[in-house]
């Protein structure tokens, strides 16, 4: 059928996909190239086709990115991305985010990392470069095919970006040639409209990306027999990935303590876990490397970590992109039909991993050579395992349902996440540290135990004593767990933290591992304080009759609530504070609820300190209604979080200014009989029947002689002790009764005086109330985090002790390089 | 024997009896009929029944919000939920509840729900479909 359709502009979407073409055949011509200029490196022309093939990628790539900003900039809803992943309210800098909202272009931002790193590579890798470059571009072939969109063989290969709407979508709509001016896009998730969302998907991406360098080194040295060689370059790569890992992940953590309405920073979910699990896989590969630099054990392990890492790598983009784990997450992709290409992937890169290391199992370097319980390369591969076991925990437990899948069973996750995994990764934790902590006090290859012993034993008791204070003043005390992992971290920051003292007086080599080192436990450290002693500020006590608790305590299902009602202008006291919620403000999608904390002295009455706390709220029908967004008042020592969870319409309903009469905004009116002096009661106060007027007078109004006109005045008199005079009239006029009302306006009432019984001396009243107006009010939680800025901090020291360790190994890989 | 070789055992061993603990850990989805009999907290799947009140009145208890479910065997219960009202409950296509039953009530911790709302993408939300819009 053909329908010429109005106002399409599908020249971008042409060159788009002729690009994904592009950069997918590039791709793969890049591959094969590298491939044999590796098997015949005199060969030149190889080397030069593979180069060749690797800039027509990044170029495509290039292309199709600017081609894909362009259309979302520019608001073309003919194509699907733009319609399902933004609107044209969209503020300009969260273009970006909704960029990868969707898989293909979180799949492109991929290929686009691994484009730069392919940069760095074919610019500095010199002899490694065709080898590394070969998986590097399989990865590549991969990634690009997952854009393709295209039908081989009745099947769908990859899904491209560029698909117009009217070819994804089936509705009848799109018989319509105008159908354009009559659809609305969907627009981007309301909690991905966050700065950090803008951050946090490259930054993690460009970890994921850079995990394929270790792994490419690694089969790289097994193929091409350079066993010991690869682990120089491969190190600082190594050290890269874990950083910039490590950091995505925490900005993620980040974003869900600042965005999400959770109420936490870490809550185990699968995306979670699937992200954490190549990272500690890749650190403990980073310390088996350096085990066996320094002592020549371990170089399986080594190998065999880094590999894996990458292979989990695709493992989490397999579980978070195919749908697969359906009701167990919150936040991964729907499927879009790739998962047999993810699997493929997946497979491939786990067929190399395996093939490679049995290829090569007699050659591998090894030693027959004892490793010393008193060496530092022993206690590092003890600490690399016990990290691998972890990630087995992790993986074991998030991947239930494609167990369930694999095998047709139906096995639920755990109940409670969250306390299935502290109480596995806390024991891990405690072992971590602790190794992390005394293994600085051994020397490679031998050390003297009374030395080793001495040394250990003076920073335990020092780490017993002030993680003792630590222990009472955060309360950690009631849960054993607690205390080993505060007492283990202060012991790993105290023991690091006398390398570093002494790596400032001269060995300067060591101050990357050991700043890092104290980052770590820093951040575990905050990380359990946090999550162990948060708590919720806004409990509900005044809703509950004391009878409903039982008198239990701890029953989960009949503690008092965790969120708070507040009507606007009444102050409630919560904990040390005074709360009021003081108005609402409007900027279009999100409404703005201004609570504000005041912290009174007891004695004096003075408000010690206040602070007004803006969470907002978006109302979006298509996502389901209130969605809130939580504010966070940030003190050195604690946080204070507060988030909507439920809130009056009105607020959120456009206002209402269409002017109305007559009387349907009142309810059903009272009609007295009355006398002067009679009381009678409404319902925000009194009324007093005054007494009678009979000179009331009409404007305009000419009267007969004949005619009787009489006021009747009336004196309300608020609850709050004001006083309003009003006169309703009533009139005889050539034999017809009128009367005329009038309204009190700041107390909703409005009075008529009907009738006149002369013979009961009855005077009638008709008393109409307009219902009281609602005030507004919300529910809220609040919860205190205290010492979380440790959690923020540690990452931040991490990082720069990566940095630090980078610094040193590429400059130790240059010079080894060098002399070879 | 060789050190490490002892410690890999030993850690195989740890990491076999960790996956059984896991899956003691891990439970089953289960219906409202063997809530009942079990009494233990457990998931219960199923769909909301939309015809029903969703009872939530913030100004009450904002503590407080009930609804009524189908598990997947069609037996409805009542479901009380000690919290706020999740947002995009009426759009929910299916529900997981965590939780126990007491009495015939069911007391939620905590509700899940998969929705096909924004996710779907086989539906175009067609601002006007009668009229014809004067195109520009």
């Amino acid at each position: 059928m053909d329908v010429n359709y109005v106002g399409e502009n599908l020249l971008p979407g042409k060159i788009g996909q002729f690009f994904v073409v592009l950069s997918f055949v590039a791709a793969l011509l890049s591959f094969i190239s590298y491939f044999f200029a590796t098997q015949n490196p005199t060969e030149k022309s190889w080397k030069t086709l593979g180069r060749v093939g690797f800039w027509l990628n990044t170029l495509s790539v290039v292309v199709i990115g600017s081609v894909l900003f362009y259309i979302i900039y520019n608001h073309l809803f003919e194509y699907h991305y733009a319609f399902a992943h933004s609107d044209e309210q969209l503020p300009t800098h969260y273009i970006i985010s909704s960029f990868w909202e969707g898989q293909e272009g979180s799949f492109w931002l991929w290929m686009f990392w691994q484009n730069v790193l392919g940069v760095v590579l074919v610019w500095r890798a010199k002899s490694w470069e065709s080898p590394v470059m070969t998986f590097v571009m399989l990865c590549q072939t991969f990634l690009a095919s997952m854009l393709l969109g295209v039908e081989v063989f009745g099947s769908r290969i990859g899904s491209s970006p560029f698909i117009l709407l009217r070819d994804a979508l089936e509705a009848p709509i799109f018989f319509d040639p105008n159908y354009l001016s009559m659809i609305r896009p969907r627009g981007l998730n309301a909690l991905l409209q966050n700065y950090w969302m803008v951050i946090h998907p490259p930054t993690l991406f460009l970890g994921f990306a850079s995990m394929i360098v270790p792994f490419a080194y690694a089969a790289a040295g097994l193929w091409q027999r350079r066993y010991r060689e690869w682990l120089n370059p491969g190190l600082p790569w190594a050290l890269f990935a874990v950083m910039i890992l490590g950091t995505g992940i925490i900005m993620g953590s980040f974003w869900a303590y600042e965005a999400l309405n959770f109420g936490g920073f870490w809550a185990w979910d699968p995306v979670e876990n699937v992200s954490i699990i190549p990272w500690f896989t890749l650190i403990a590969a980073v310390h088996v490397i350096l085990a066996f630099k320094h002592s020549g054990h371990g170089f399986f392990t080594a190998t065999l970590l880094s590999l894996v890492s990458f292979v989990l790598v695709i493992y989490a983009s397999y579980l978070t992109r195919s749908g697969i784990l359906g009701e167990t997450s919150v936040h991964s992709f729907t499927s879009l039909g790739m998962s047999g290409q993810l699997i493929l992937f997946n497979l491939t890169f786990l067929v190399i991993m395996i093939g490679l290391l049995v290829w090569r199992r007699k050659e591998m370097p090894s030693t027959q050579k004892e490793e010393d319980i008193y060496s530092r390369e022993f206690w590092m591969f003890i600490g690399a395992l016990v990290l691998t076991v972890a990630c087995v925990q992790m993986i074991a437990t998030t991947s239930i349902p494609v167990f369930n899948t694999l095998f047709g069973t139906k096995v639920a996750p755990p109940i409670d996440p969250i306390a299935h995994f502290n109480q596995f990764q806390g024991a891990f934790a405690v072992v971590i540290l602790l190794v992390t902590g005394f293994t600085q006090f051994l020397k490679y290859k031998k050390t003297e135990p009374k030395r080793f012993w001495a040394a250990t034993l003076a920073t335990l008791l020092v780490a017993l004593l002030l993680s003792a204070a630590v222990v009472y003043f955060t309360k950690l005390y009631t849960n054993l767990m607690y205390i080993l992992i505060t007492f283990t971290s202060i012991y790993c920051i105290l023991v690091n933290g006398r390398v570093l003292a002494d790596a400032i007086q001269g060995k300067w080599k060591l101050t990357g591992s050991a700043v890092s080192h104290i980052g770590f436990a820093l951040l575990v450290l905050g990380a359990l304080i946090a999550a162990a002693t948060n708590e919720v500020i806004s409990i509900n006590e005044s809703g509950y009759i004391g009878v409903k608790n039982f008198g239990k305590e701890g029953d989960k299902f009949t503690d008092p609530g965790e969120n708070l009602f507040l009507t606007e202008g009444e102050p409630v006291q919560m904990g040390d504070y005074k709360i009021t919620y003081v108005g609402d403000s409007v900027a279009p999608p999100n409404v703005y609820y201004h609570i504000k904390y005041e912290k009174i002295d007891e004695e004096s009455g003075k408000v010690k300190e206040q602070f007004v706390l803006s969470p907002f709220a978006q109302n979006n029908p298509d996502m389901g209604g209130l969605i809130g967004t939580p504010a966070t008042k940030h003190y050195l020592t604690h946080d204070i979080y507060t988030l909507i969870t439920a809130a009056s319409l009105d607020s959120q309903a456009p206002a209402n200014d269409g002017e109305k009469t007559g009387y349907e905004e009142y309810d059903e009116p009272a009609t007295y009989e009355v006398n002067i002096g009679d009381t009678l009661r409404y319902r925000n106060g009194v009324f007093v029947i005054e007494g009678i007027n009979r000179n009331a007078h009409l404007q305009n109004l000419p009267l007969a002689p004949e005619d009787v006109i009489v006021g009747l005045k009336i004196k309300v008199i608020s609850a709050e002790g004001k006083e309003f005079p009003v006169e309703p009239i009533y009139l005889l006029k050539s034999g017809t009764v009128y009367d005329f009302n009038k309204d009190v306006v700041e107390q909703g009432l409005r009075f008529r005086f009907t009738n006149i019984y002369p013979q009961r001396d009855k005077l009638e009243v008709m008393v109409y109330q307009k219902p009281l107006p609602e005030k507004k009010w919300i529910v809220f939680k609040a919860i205190k985090f205290p010492y979380i800025n440790f959690f923020w901090s540690g990452t931040i020291i991490m990082t720069i002790g990566f940095l630090m360790a980078i610094y040193r190994r590429v400059k130790e890989a240059r010079s080894s390089s060098r002399s070879l | 024997m060789k050190k490490s070789s002892i410690i890999l055992i030993v850690i195989i061993a740890i990491a076999i009896a960790m996956i059984m603990v896991i899956y003691t850990d891990s439970s089953t989805y289960s219906t409202f009929t063997e809530a009942k009999e079990k009494k233990t907290e457990l998931y219960v799947v199923g769909v909301l029944n939309k015809e029903k009140e969703l009872f939530y009145d913030p100004v009450k208890d904002a503590n407080h919000f009930s609804f009524y479910m189908y598990d997947n065997d069609s037996t409805e219960c009542k479901v009380v939920f000690n919290g706020s009202k999740p947002q995009d409950i009426e759009r929910s296509e299916q529900i997981v509840l965590t939780g126990k039953m007491e009495g015939d009530v069911f007391r939620a911790t905590k509700i899940l729900m998969k929705c096909p709302s924004k996710y779907n993408q086989d539906e175009v939300e067609v601002i006007e479909t009668t009229a014809y819009l004067d195109y520009k």
